[in-house]
């Protein structure tokens, strides 16, 4: 299959799953109890007005008309107004996404600078205690739940010793790159880094832990092949033989589970942004759904799909380009 | 947020310098600098953490706690109300019940600005007033419909005197206008947010605009707004020179933020949470028996409630004492009347319902329901340990020989949506359900009209023509100690009645930093101007 027909076949099949979101929200707020209008309006509304805001909003229609005109507001991009605060959902789902990012990317980059050396030093030191210490803690780290780790980081960290802050967001990265530039000033920058250093420690721990376990197996498996050893006949330094060829070969599935995993952390990383009280698309979720702000929830949902499948397609697309075999499996 | 003129975060970074760089490097630098904001410094700036963020900018569009709590400041009151004592002169100066018209002719002062620089009229306060009130004006409020629910519209009589029109006794309108009465501009509401057709949207400070003591200088929607003292402001000047209101819907993450200097004060806090911050230095709880009742109401036109008998028997099945002192860890008092004490026709002749365990299996059997099955849907993190509390209820009903009931934890909207769906036998879907209800007006009627009146009132939730028209005639009455003597008339017949299952008055219970001079509310309202430091 040419690189063409598999990109074609993969943004199809992207495609077929986001409508399938889309229709199973549907599904779903059809579904759920209570009046759209009533909602909408407050209760104290008069049953003269609610009728006026169904007949409005299209409510009165067949369920099939509501798809499609759901459906059809959603291909121009129109996601429709919240319930709650009357504003553009597309406005209150852009406004979240820095911090998402923000988050997940911190969370990636903690689980880069840990797991891959915390896996090399596991790998290269097979059956000798830093391997078994890297192991108990990849062990530690998939098995203990985000909201405790969490929790604990804030009692022992903010609460106790008073180095972190327990939560919140009062600056954004991006405003805090402009006050450098700016005043030259690294106040907003300290302050973001304070903020985004417990979550993205709590939501790193995982991936920290599976990317440990995924270097130290990919590297185990490498060092046993017959071309390190011939490098080592050749007598090259086994710090090139292992840093250079080794750990290269060992990247290429951790950088397609580093991508697919940002594609789930990108889906809101619903428990750490509500620890933390991280002002990201997972708390606005949350928030959305207590107050069951169908459109809101929607657009989120709706959101978090099409950043899953683009980042799937980009990293498979990445994967059979490096990887050709893929392509006619 | 301007990050370099932020003192806040400003405070938060010299207490804790340099340790967001390197955990390992700087850590032990942290907190080792005194935070110059502690000890006897005065406070300029006052950060509250609230358990809910406002969701949404229109002051009329809410009639929930933490929205006044906020929007008080910018959008203030137009009176000054005292629990117990009843309103006192604010924006409005003076006023005079004009006998026998069902009308009120309010005098504002005339030296009153919007934070945008126009003058306060009449005309504002009175277009206010009927955008409040009217569904088909702006944004359907429910302030109109429950906190405004006599006040039929107003009018502007010249610059500074506005009369306001009322179907109900001039007491009564009193209680009403004197809490929820608010004043927005009018040109300026029409013009930037087609105020007249729907709610004001926006994200921007500029999308506020109010008379009160402070006004927006920052605003994140869903996360935080920064108020400072206006000006020209026409009252005496208020306490702090920034006031941030921020939220956290957990309970021990507002603690947290108590404890870590990140929050001075701070709303509902749990029970189980107390004690953390009687632990903690510098820090107390301060609490108050609130105007808020918790009770499970029992629609009577579906059955077994629809039996007298049956109802009376659902509150001799629960032991209101033994629920607060466990559940609610003393925060809390017993109560059997739909209204707490300090509310105006508070009838202190009732007690509770005591726990009768034989009472309540004969009540089953006189009501010919024995052996029912029954549910109780339960609201989750709206009222003080409300999940628990529930289900205690539904524990203490099924351990009754003849009745079996479980308990429905689910979302507060389902609840919610449970309240107002009016009495139709063919439409309840949820007859028996725990709700709150704060009496914030101080007046009875606040209490119980919405729940138990039957003319034009598609969402009560009993249908009782005499208990309807007792509270119907209180209505009437103008002379303010018969109209109370009618309402404590009306509270004991819902006691008899019992068209709710009686529960408790719950505490409001804050965090507040030791230096702040201030006490809690029964009405659960903050107001900035009340505190001292």
């Amino acid at each position: 299959m040419t690189m063409g027909k598999f990109l074609v076949r993969r943004i199809l099949q992207g495609v077929f799953v986001i409508w399938g979101v889309v229709t199973i929200m549907f599904g779903l707020r059809t579904v759920s109890p209570g009046d759209p209008a009533t909602m909408m309006l407050g209760q104290g509304a008069t049953q003269e007005l609610i009728e006026r805001v169904r007949e409005q909003e299209g409510l009165n229609e067949p369920i099939y008309v509501q798809y499609f005109d759901y459906l059809q507001g959603m291909i121009v991009g129109d996601l429709g107004y919240s319930w709650q605060s009357n504003r553009e959902v597309e406005a209150m789902v852009i406004e979240r996404i820095p911090a998402t990012i923000e988050l997940a990317v911190a969370a990636t980059i903690v689980a880069i600078v840990i797991a891959i050396p915390l896996g090399v030093v596991s790998a290269t030191r097979r059956n000798e205690p830093a391997d078994y210490g890297a192991t108990m803690f990849s062990l530690l780290g998939i098995s203990t739940p985000n909201f405790w780790l969490g929790l604990m980081l804030i009692l022992l960290l903010s609460v106790s010793l008073g180095i972190f802050p327990t939560g919140r967001r009062p600056v954004g990265f991006g405003q805090a790159v402009m006050t450098v530039i700016q005043y030259g000033s690294v106040y907003d920058l300290l302050v973001w880094l304070q903020h985004i250093t417990l979550p993205a420690l709590t939501l790193g721990t995982y991936f920290t832990a599976l990317i440990t376990r995924l270097t130290r197996s990919g590297m185990v498996d490498e060092l046993g092949k017959p071309y390190v050893t011939a490098s080592r006949a050749k007598g090259l330094p086994s710090v090139l033989v292992r840093y250079k060829h080794v750990l290269r070969n060992t990247m290429i599935p951790i950088i397609t589970v580093l991508g697919l995993q940002l594609g789930t952390l990108l889906g809101g990383a619903v428990i750490t942004e509500t620890v933390f009280n991280w002002p990201g698309l997972g708390l606005r979720l949350i928030d959305a759904l207590g107050a069951r702000d169908w459109p809101l929830m929607q657009g989120i949902i709706v959101f978090i799909a099409i950043a899953y499948v683009t980042i799937n397609i980009v990293v498979d697309s990445l994967y059979n380009y490096l990887n050709p075999q893929v392509r006619d499996e | 947020m301007q990050g370099v003129n932020n003192s806040l975060e400003r405070r938060a970074l010299l207490k804790r310098t340099g340790a967001a760089t390197s955990i390992a490097g700087l850590a032990a630098i942290a907190g080792c600098l005194d935070d110059p904001s502690s000890g006897d410094d005065e406070i300029d700036e006052l950060t509250i953490t609230l358990s809910q963020f406002p969701d949404t900018i229109d002051p009329l569009d809410h009639i929930t706690g933490d929205y006044f709590d906020v929007y008080d400041h910018i959008y203030e009151p137009l009176f000054d109300f005292e629990p117990g004592e009843g309103i006192f002169p604010r924006v409005v100066e003076d006023w005079e019940i004009q006998e026998g018209e069902g009308v009120t002719e309010l005098s504002l002062r005339d030296d009153v600005v919007f934070h945008n620089g126009d003058d306060l009229t009449a005309e504002d306060v009175a277009w206010t007033i009927n955008r409040t009130v009217d569904p088909e004006m702006g944004v359907v409020s429910d302030i109109g419909a429950y906190g405004l629910g006599s006040i039929e519209g107003a009018e502007a009589l010249d610059d500074t005197t506005v009369a306001v029109g009322y179907g109900a006794a001039p007491g009564l309108a009193e209680f009403e206008f004197g809490n929820y009465a608010r004043a927005m501009n009018m040109e300026w509401a029409i013009e930037n947010h087609d105020a007249e057709n729907g709610a004001i949207s926006g994200a921007d400070p500029e999308d506020f605009n109010g008379t009160g003591p402070y006004q927006v200088t920052d605003f994140t929607s869903g996360e935080e707004i920064v108020l400072e003292r206006f000006d020209d402001y026409w009252g005496d000047e208020p306490p702090f020179e920034t006031v941030i209101f921020n939220a956290d819907g957990e309970s021990s993450g507002r603690v947290n933020s108590l404890r870590t200097d990140e929050t001075d004060l701070t709303i509902n806090i749990l029970p189980e949470d107390v004690g953390t911050v009687d632990d903690a230095d510098d820090i107390e709880i301060r609490r108050v028996t609130s105007f808020r009742n918790i009770f499970c109401p029992m629609k009577n036109t579906v059955e077994p409630f629809d039996s007298q008998e049956f109802r009376q028997a659902m509150n001799y099945a629960v032991d209101n004492e033994a629920i607060v002192n466990s559940v609610l860890s003393g925060y809390g008092e017993a109560r059997g009347q739909p209204v707490a004490p300090g509310i105006n026709g508070f009838n202190d002749e009732i007690e509770p319902y005591e726990q009768d365990v034989g009472m309540a299996e004969s009540l089953v059997e006189e009501s010919g329901y024995g052996g029912v099955e029954i549910e109780l849907t339960v609201p989750q993190g709206r009222y003080l340990n409300d999940a628990e509390v529930g289900e205690t209820v539904a524990d203490q009903i099924d351990q009754l020989e003849n009745v079996s009931c479980e308990a429905n934890l689910v979302e507060f909207g389902i609840v919610s949506d449970a309240n107002s769906a009016g009495v139709d036998p063919d439409v309840i879907e949820i007859p028996f359900y725990l709700i709150g209800w704060g009496t914030i007006t101080g007046d009875t009627d606040y209490g119980v009209q919405g729940f138990f009146t039957i003319p034009d009132n598609e969402s009560r939730t009993f249908d009782d023509e005499e208990l309807s028209d007792a509270i119907l005639e209180s209505q009437q009455i103008e002379d303010p100690d018969e109209r109370r003597a009618q309402l404590e008339e009306v509270n004991q017949l819902a006691h008899e009645k019992a068209p709710f299952l009686f529960l408790h008055t719950q505490e409001s219970i804050y965090g507040v930093r030791e230096q702040i001079s201030w006490e809690p509310r029964e009405d659960e309202t903050i107001y900035i101007w009340e505190m001292d430091a």
